[in-house]
């Protein structure tokens, strides 16, 4: 595949100082850009056989029960630049129990664990590209980086595409959030319609009867040109 | 105008939900090539502190073949552990061609798109000739290569800034 230039201000910036911890930890040297036939041509193979039962249900975690809050659906479809069908490839996600609090060692959120949840997930894309798990809304929670420093609603994505050049970490937030503009990761994305693809969107048709609210979250990843598969 | 996915950082709780690929590649689990190569190193940030909650992953595109009875083949990860240490045994890629022992991804809080890079071995006769090396300013190019601290085993460390900050990559 072909990997053009990101245009500037669709990447978060890597040293942003409201975001504290980017400040020693922020590359300081520009990538290099480098032309290398196998990041671009080939990946992991990740198959079937890496799946659990319950991977695509975080509600069926529990040994007690449902966990506590908003049960949603998340899907949507993983494409590259052309459009193309991001097939048959791993995606991993992790997030907050409804009350906001990570299943972690290091989370020190006083709000309460909820034994029926980890939050913890993952699942290959459909010959279309798309992906889809049943989970509970995250809530926000206070990260310390600043005064009254909550971060918004959100799941981590983790995504390898077709080609390994195509990784891709990110999080996906809810709509009409009020925290926004107050979150200095979020905000660490300069480009506003950058920043506006990562709100997932609410849907009626994915909303499943009186069971779990639709969201919809497409994920466009870089490279273009890709090779049939099987070619 | 591309409508690409931005990035955001993994953040301070990734442990639990990558662990399985980690667990993977420990001792016990493994089931690696005979000819396998231990890989150690540290993560730093610019103040040459250690990073306790990276992820590093080290992809091995030919060493996949010579073991497909791991869960993922030739991929490894590792969280980096309280001293920033992190340690994999990863399968040996055929020497001499100026191949990297493995292309290598991290990952961190703070580090809002993870980072590309790739760690060659000191030995290998052909790092004149790697492409990858070659496209690297000359002077940097000794911080991608690690050093034989034993037998089967080589030590590398990531630096995230200052003098010696690790080459990273953007693939064409």
């Amino acid at each position: 595949m072909k990997f053009d230039p990101v245009e500037p201000g669709v990447w978060p910036e890597l040293v942003y100082p409201a975001y504290k911890s980017t400040v020693k930890r922020g590359p300081l040297q520009p990538n290099l850009r480098i032309a290398a036939p196998i990041p671009t041509s080939r990946n992991i193979q990740a198959g079937p056989h890496i799946l659990l039962p319950n991977d695509t249900d975080l509600t069926l975690h529990g040994k007690g029960g449902e966990p506590l809050g908003e049960k949603i659906v998340v899907t949507g479809r993983v494409t590259d630049e052309d459009g193309k069908p991001v097939r048959n490839s791993l995606v991993e996600v992790w997030q907050a129990n409804s009350a906001g609090r990570y299943w972690h060692s290091r989370d020190q959120h006083a709000a309460p664990l909820d034994p029926n949840f980890y939050g913890l997930g993952k699942m290959l894309t459909d010959d279309d590209g798309r992906y889809r798990f049943i989970s509970i809304k995250p809530g926000p929670y206070p990260w310390g980086n600043h005064d009254k420093a909550w971060r918004p609603a959100h799941i981590h994505f983790s995504l390898f595409g077709n080609v390994y050049a195509q990784r891709l970490v990110t999080q996906m937030y809810f709509p009409n959030d009020p925290l926004f503009d107050y979150d200095p990761i979020f905000q660490s994305v300069p480009d506003e319609a950058a920043r506006q693809r990562l709100i997932s969107k609410f849907s009626l048709e994915h909303t499943v009867g009186s069971e779990m609210l639709g969201y919809e979250f497409d994920i466009v990843l870089r490279g273009r040109d890709a090779t049939p598969m099987g070619l | 105008m591309s409508k690409i996915t931005t990035s955001q950082t993994i953040g301070p709780f990734s442990h639990e939900a990558w662990q399985w690929l980690a667990d993977a590649g420990l001792p016990g689990k493994l089931k690696t090539a005979e000819h396998s190569i231990q890989l150690s190193g540290c993560i730093y940030d610019g103040d040459g502190n250690p990073i306790n909650d990276a992820q590093v992953e080290a992809w091995t595109p030919e060493g996949a073949g010579l073991e497909t009875e791991q869960l993922i083949p030739g991929l490894r990860r590792m969280p980096s552990g309280e001293g920033g240490e992190f340690s994999m045994r990863v399968p040996a890629q055929q020497a001499g061609r100026g191949e990297p022992l493995a292309y290598v991804t991290v990952f961190a809080r703070g580090l809002v798109k993870h980072q590309f890079t790739a760690v060659f071995l000191e030995d290998d006769a052909g790092l004149a000739q790697s492409t990858i090396l070659n496209q690297v300013p000359e002077e940097r190019r000794a911080l991608l290569i690690a050093r034989r601290s034993g037998d089967g085993a080589y030590r590398w460390d990531i630096r995230m800034q200052g003098e010696n900050e690790t080459p990273f990559f953007d693939y064409v």
